[in-house]
């Protein structure tokens, strides 16, 4: 009776692990995909980079791209969950998006983990600050200097990175959820900047329409940083046929036409590539 | 998928940080919840009508709202009234005051416990309001509650996660950032549920400790 049943669960588990295995070992990802009819990406909500409308309408030069594109792959449909950055890559190694559309901006750590499409948005640093700039922030440095200034960044995103690696201590870089709440936590005194990209905070600036705050842009000494679509590893065919449509837009200038509304630039996205990016 | 102990060791000192936010807040949030409790429960008995009345509305009206939108609300919206507070002290407050409306009942049950005839020889012997409440009716209400309420305060340490969402960097927190920037969950997550797996056993013999010590109604 022991035996048996250790053989059933030995079957159950053999066959467990070839389900486990024939998942990813389906190579053919964009077949996959066309077959279902729809892609998953990741995105973050932070216009204009990706944006939610109140009725649901996922829009935001990132996933504008990302949709365009597939379309051109034969894939008709994005479908979007709203994650936050540091969730982005975990998410896609758990198979939980096919591929993430949210500014995520590249950089060696990044490049190791995922692989990446060619340069898409392309945006530097920006501080929100009171008005006046009563600290006088110029670059992150300057936070680190300043005597218990506290900045907030999205957890997990290029920002929060930047702050620590300028030697803002982990306590005073706090990790804010969203962009809303870092708007009002430097209205109410939480914190004394808070930092995105600078086109998500000029967004920001322009619905929070409060003559109090102001904007210090670029932040000096953090690059330019670009973003591209992230796939999971492993998806490099998947990766390599989205590369080619998207060189293919950038040439008939149908890139700049999606992009250049939101305010980001085509000419900047196309100057650089993937692998100067990933090895900055 | 693999578990990795160096790393495990990398990031244990920063988990370590968060479990003492995530105990202070535990024990911050214990006391004020012991004292809202209390006040509900007294401010319930009394025989003022209106203030009763409105203190029972405002406790149904705390426990019928979930702890997350009350954090919010403490944290984000209370500043446009003028009141600002430090995350960990919003922290602390949303978790006493939601969990004292839960405490007042157990207060309810202990103090509805007492016999009516302590009562009547409180009065028999002519004290005072304060004098029957300080020395007849809560030294023998309390002791049959303290297992009741230490039960709230382990499922309050509980919640304490959701004080990541008004920016405290308790335990979870803690995580998220180390996961945000290693890129995995495993061991974060795995060594969060450790801890507090780790505390609430802990906790859950000192409880049975009370229970045998007070839990019994002494007659």
């Amino acid at each position: 009776m022991k035996m048996k049943t250790t053989i059933a669960g030995a079957a159950g588990l053999a066959m467990l692990a070839s389900f486990a295995v024939s998942g990813p070992a389906m190579a053919d990802k964009l077949e996959d995909l066309k077959a279902q009819g729809f892609a998953r990406v990741a995105i973050a909500n932070e216009p204009p980079f990706t944006a939610v409308a109140a009725d649901g309408k996922v829009s935001g030069a990132a996933p504008d791209v990302a949709r365009e594109i597939f379309k051109r792959l034969g894939i008709d449909e994005i479908v979007a969950s709203i994650s936050e950055y540091g969730a982005m890559i975990p998410g896609l190694q758990a198979g939980r998006f096919d591929v993430v559309t949210a500014g995520l901006f590249m950089k060696p750590e990044r490049c190791a983990a995922v692989v990446y499409s060619e340069p898409v948005l392309c945006d530097a640093e920006a501080l929100l600050v009171k008005k006046g700039n009563p600290k006088g922030f110029q670059s992150y440095a300057d936070i680190a200097n300043s005597e218990g200034a506290t900045v907030g960044a999205p957890g997990g995103g290029t920002e929060e990175k930047l702050a620590l690696d300028a030697g803002v201590p982990r306590d005073r870089v706090i990790v804010v959820p969203d962009g809303q709440s870092g708007l009002k936590m430097v209205q109410d005194g939480r914190i004394d900047a808070y930092s995105l990209p600078v086109l998500s905070i000029n967004d920001l600036m322009m619905k929070a329409n409060d003559p109090n705050l102001a904007v210090v842009a670029p932040v000096v000494g953090a690059p330019v940083y670009c973003d591209g679509a992230a796939f999971k590893k492993g998806d490099e065919a998947l990766r390599d046929a989205y590369d080619v449509e998207l060189a293919k837009m950038k040439e008939s200038g149908e890139f700049a036409k999606i992009i250049e509304p939101y305010g980001f630039s085509a000419a900047a996205a196309m100057s650089t590539s993937r692998e100067k990016l990933c090895s900055q | 998928m693999e578990w990795d102990w160096a790393f495990v060791w990398q990031i244990f000192p920063t988990l370590v940080e968060g479990v003492k936010i995530t105990i202070l807040a535990t024990l911050l949030g214990s006391v004020l919840a012991a004292f809202v409790g209390l006040g509900i429960a007294l401010a319930r008995r009394s025989s003022n009508r209106i203030l009763s009345r409105s203190v029972s509305f405002a406790a149904e009206f705390i426990r019928g709202t979930p702890l997350l939108v009350q954090l919010y609300f403490i944290f984000y919206v209370l500043p446009d009234i003028g009141i600002l507070l430090a995350p960990l002290v919003a922290g602390v407050i949303g978790l006493g005051l939601h969990y004292g409306t839960y405490t007042a009942e157990v207060y309810r049950a202990g103090i509805d416990n007492v016999p009516r005839g302590q009562w009547e020889a409180a009065k028999a012997c002519n004290l005072s309001a304060r004098q029957t409440w300080m020395h007849i009716i809560i030294p023998q209400a309390l002791p049959p509650m303290i297992p009741a309420l230490a039960n709230y305060f382990i499922a309050m340490f509980k919640e304490t996660p959701l004080l990541s969402a008004i920016t405290v960097l308790e335990l979870m927190n803690q995580a998220k950032s180390v996961a945000n920037s290693s890129y995995r969950y495993i061991e974060p997550i795995t060594m969060v549920g450790a801890f507090f797996l780790a505390i609430s056993l802990v906790a859950v013999f000192a409880l049975r400790w009370l229970e045998r010590r007070y839990g019994r109604v002494e007659t």
